[in-house]
């Protein structure tokens, strides 16, 4: 270690959706690399601490180096001549980036998607259906009296969520921290998570949906029917014994995760759990959140929401945004072998997306950036290596509870940030296909403002 | 007239112009120029499909040969007239459907008659997901018309469903008849997990015993005059209909108790 080193203050941690901004970064900046991360959790030093810059090519295409010039050229050619191309990933990137992402997929009529179709999209579905009422992570710290965790492992996923913002943290009107509250937590097995909760209940695999209806029966005095006992694997008294509790709270939250979204039911158990919560309002102060898992995976949603209208899966090949999960969804598109062009963006669909979508990735043109090579840049025509959002990029990510914050960058890279090169592609594209680009337009109403 | 695919889409064709309305008093060459998208690319329908024919005045037929299983919105918006489709369709098959009539030889993807209000649309072989279902965000579904599918249909079947009849010969997946307002849903094999979650008026018959949601109950066994009418009618439209359906009992559950209660599931009990 050298002993030229600098300290980042109230640095921000863009591992996972928690997105903690009380880090202190100590960086050797000869070596470029965080000597200690005080604060992180074992997953957040993880990320700090094996963050090194290496000696990676600047962009490849078709396996051999090229300049970032020639990587932009040819990534915008194969997006403008596409019929059918789509833009995936975006969870691990500043708003900024993905801002930009949004206008290429707007200037080649192509597909806009983000990791949330795998991951919390059934949640983006069942607001539209059912709405959300829901709270910052500040609000819940100093004033939810009962915490739910249904379908998640924050322990092992979001270690330090428990500690900072819903179990034990003291807040205003919870002096006493974990004490003052009743933790619950729903899953299938009994997890590391299920330590803290003060009452488990282990659903039967695949019933969450028959349970949450129950306990909505129970809430609005509805009739149920006794066999749900035998459906659900929970005693019907352990369940009228929860929702008194819940009716009888002071502020309630309900934070779910994949193991609710992802499993049979998708967006109608985020529904039903959402109408739960809806439905105790009649009662008390209630609030559900999904548990979000990459760091910016929030900003995607947002980005996304506020540029087209919509969260995810959206097609723009009629010149105009249209969302549709199942047509639009990337996963969807690649196993249907659909698309004709994929340009992916801090995320490694070849490595976990299903085997005819991998084939079908294997058969077109992909365009990647990532700090990492990965299974899908491998595969890739043209290849990007990027800095890494948080650690070396300025921008802006959300927390997980639709809070943005803006990062604190250790050291610098030598490599460009996903928005630097999302931005040039924009532009040749907008070149290619003889467009003003954004910018111009800007520019130009700025102009009249003026006069 | 007739249309046949002669070049395989390298993506998906939309294609809402493929219906007798939109047709209807053109000339082969002028039909060739109306608009259909190829993925984000505006082309002629000429580019795709050999046309012949004129739709004749009276019945308004036009018929598609071809692996149509990349053609997407065929029969949009269709308000008279036949469209008979030999082969497979893609998704959004008949979507806004007002009047008139669509018949598939195979099988359909998603999406078949989401949102129509009128007319009929025969599918012979099997169709996807979503068929005669609401838009995501939207809460009604089909306002009218009927859907006979004569084998198997996906997961939400009449997904806020608030009039007409859908009709499965084989089996539906998970949450048939979800959220449904009211209107008849027929499945003369089994049901999926969860039917009609949230439903607030409407029936779904099965003539297979499904596992109801917690939140309907049972009420009777019955033999209701509705069904022997709905099964006559279903027969003569082709589909195979067992005399035991017609002339047998049904247990009736209501549900779903979290809306009005006045949605029921009949089951078939010999």
């Amino acid at each position: 270690m050298s002993n030229n080193t600098s300290v980042v203050k109230n640095a921000v941690c863009t591992f996972c959706g928690c997105v903690c901004d009380d880090m202190e970064l100590t960086v050797d900046l000869d070596e470029k690399r965080i000597t200690k991360a005080k604060n992180a959790c074992v997953l957040g030093r993880a990320w700090f601490y094996e963050h090194k810059i290496e000696n990676y090519p600047v962009a490849l295409i078709d396996g051999k180096e090229a300049s970032l010039e020639e990587a932009v050229d040819e990534a915008a050619r194969i997006l403008v001549n596409a019929k059918f191309p789509a833009i995936y990933g975006l969870s691990d990137t500043t708003c900024e980036a993905q801002k930009e992402a949004v206008a290429i997929a707007d200037y080649i009529n192509g597909n806009i998607d983000t990791t949330t179709s795998v991951c919390h999209g059934p949640t983006g579905m069942a607001f539209q259906g059912v709405g959300e009422s829901t709270a910052s992570l500040g609000e819940i710290k100093n004033r939810a009296d009962f915490v739910m965790y249904w379908g998640g492992n924050p322990a092992e996923a979001h270690p330090r969520h428990f500690q900072r913002y819903a179990v034990s943290p003291k807040g205003l009107h919870i002096p006493n921290g974990k004490e003052d509250r009743t933790i619950v937590m729903v899953d299938v097995r009994t997890t590391q998570s299920a330590s803290v909760a003060d009452i488990f209940l282990k659903v039967k695999p695949g019933r969450d949906f028959e349970l949450l209806w129950a306990l909505r029966a129970l809430v609005k005095g509805a009739a149920l029917d006794s066999s749900v006992e035998e459906t659900t694997g929970i005693p019907l008294d352990t369940m009228k014994d929860l929702v008194e509790r819940m009716k009888s709270c002071q502020f309630g939250v309900i934070f779910f995760g994949m193991g609710l979204t992802m499993t049979r039911g998708r967006h109608f158990n985020a529904g039903a759990l959402l109408a739960l919560a809806t439905d105790l309002n009649d009662y008390t102060h209630f609030v559900a959140l999904p548990t979000r898992g990459h760091g910016n995976v929030t900003g995607a949603d947002n980005v996304v929401s506020w540029q087209t209208g919509y969260p995810f899966g959206i097609s723009f090949n009629r010149g105009y945004p249209r969302f549709n999960p199942g047509e639009f969804t990337t996963a969807d598109v690649l196993a249907r072998g659909e698309i004709d062009a994929l340009c992916v963006i801090a995320s490694d669909p070849g490595s976990n997306f299903s085997k005819k979508a991998i084939e079908h990735l294997r058969a077109i043109p992909v365009i990647t950036l990532d700090p990492k090579p990965t299974v899908t840049s491998q595969l890739a025509r043209v290849a990007f290596t990027t800095a890494t959002y948080g650690i070396n990029v300025r921008g802006t990510v959300y927390r997980m509870d639709n809070v943005p914050l803006t990062t604190r960058p250790a050291f610098e890279s030598p490599f460009p940030s996903d928005q630097d090169v999302l931005s040039a592609i924009k532009e040749r594209v907008c070149e290619l296909r003889g467009l003003k680009h954004a910018s111009n337009r800007m520019t130009r109403q700025t102009a009249k403002v003026a006069v | 007239m007739k249309l046949r695919l002669h070049t395989t889409p390298e993506v998906p064709l939309e294609a809402e112009v493929i219906s007798p309305d939109a047709l209807q008093g053109l000339s082969e060459s002028e039909a060739a120029l109306l608009p259909i998208y190829h993925g984000n690319r505006k082309v002629g329908l000429g580019e795709f499909f050999e046309i012949s024919g004129r739709v004749d005045e009276s019945e308004g037929v036009v018929e598609v040969e071809g692996d149509l299983s990349r053609v997407k919105l065929i029969g949009h918006s269709m308000s008279a007239g036949r469209l008979v489709i030999h082969g497979s369709v893609g998704a959004h098959l008949g979507a806004s459907m007002k009047g008139g009539e669509i018949h598939v030889s195979g099988d359909a993807a998603d999406w078949v008659g989401r949102e129509m209000s009128g007319g009929r649309i025969v599918i012979q072989g099997n169709a996807g997901h979503m068929v005669g279902s609401a838009v995501r965000g939207s809460s009604a579904g089909v306002q009218g018309g009927e859907i006979i599918i004569h084998g198997n249909a996906l997961n939400e079947v009449g997904n806020g469903m608030r009039r007409g009849l859908i009709a499965v010969g084989g089996n539906t997946h998970d949450f048939t008849g979800v959220n449904m307002l009211a209107g008849t849903i027929v499945v003369l094999g089994r049901l999926g997990m969860r039917p009609g979650a949230g439903m607030v008026r409407g029936s779904i018959v099965a003539m297979e015993r499904t596992e109801c949601l917690p939140t309907f109950t049972y009420n009777s066994t019955i033999q209701p005059d509705f069904i022997r009418f709905y099964l006559f009618h279903l027969r003569k439209l082709g589909m195979s209909i067992k005399d035991e359906f017609i002339n047998g009992q049904y247990e009736r559950w209501s549900g779903d108790s979290l809306e009005l209660n006045k949605g029921e599931i009949l089951m078939y009990a010999g």
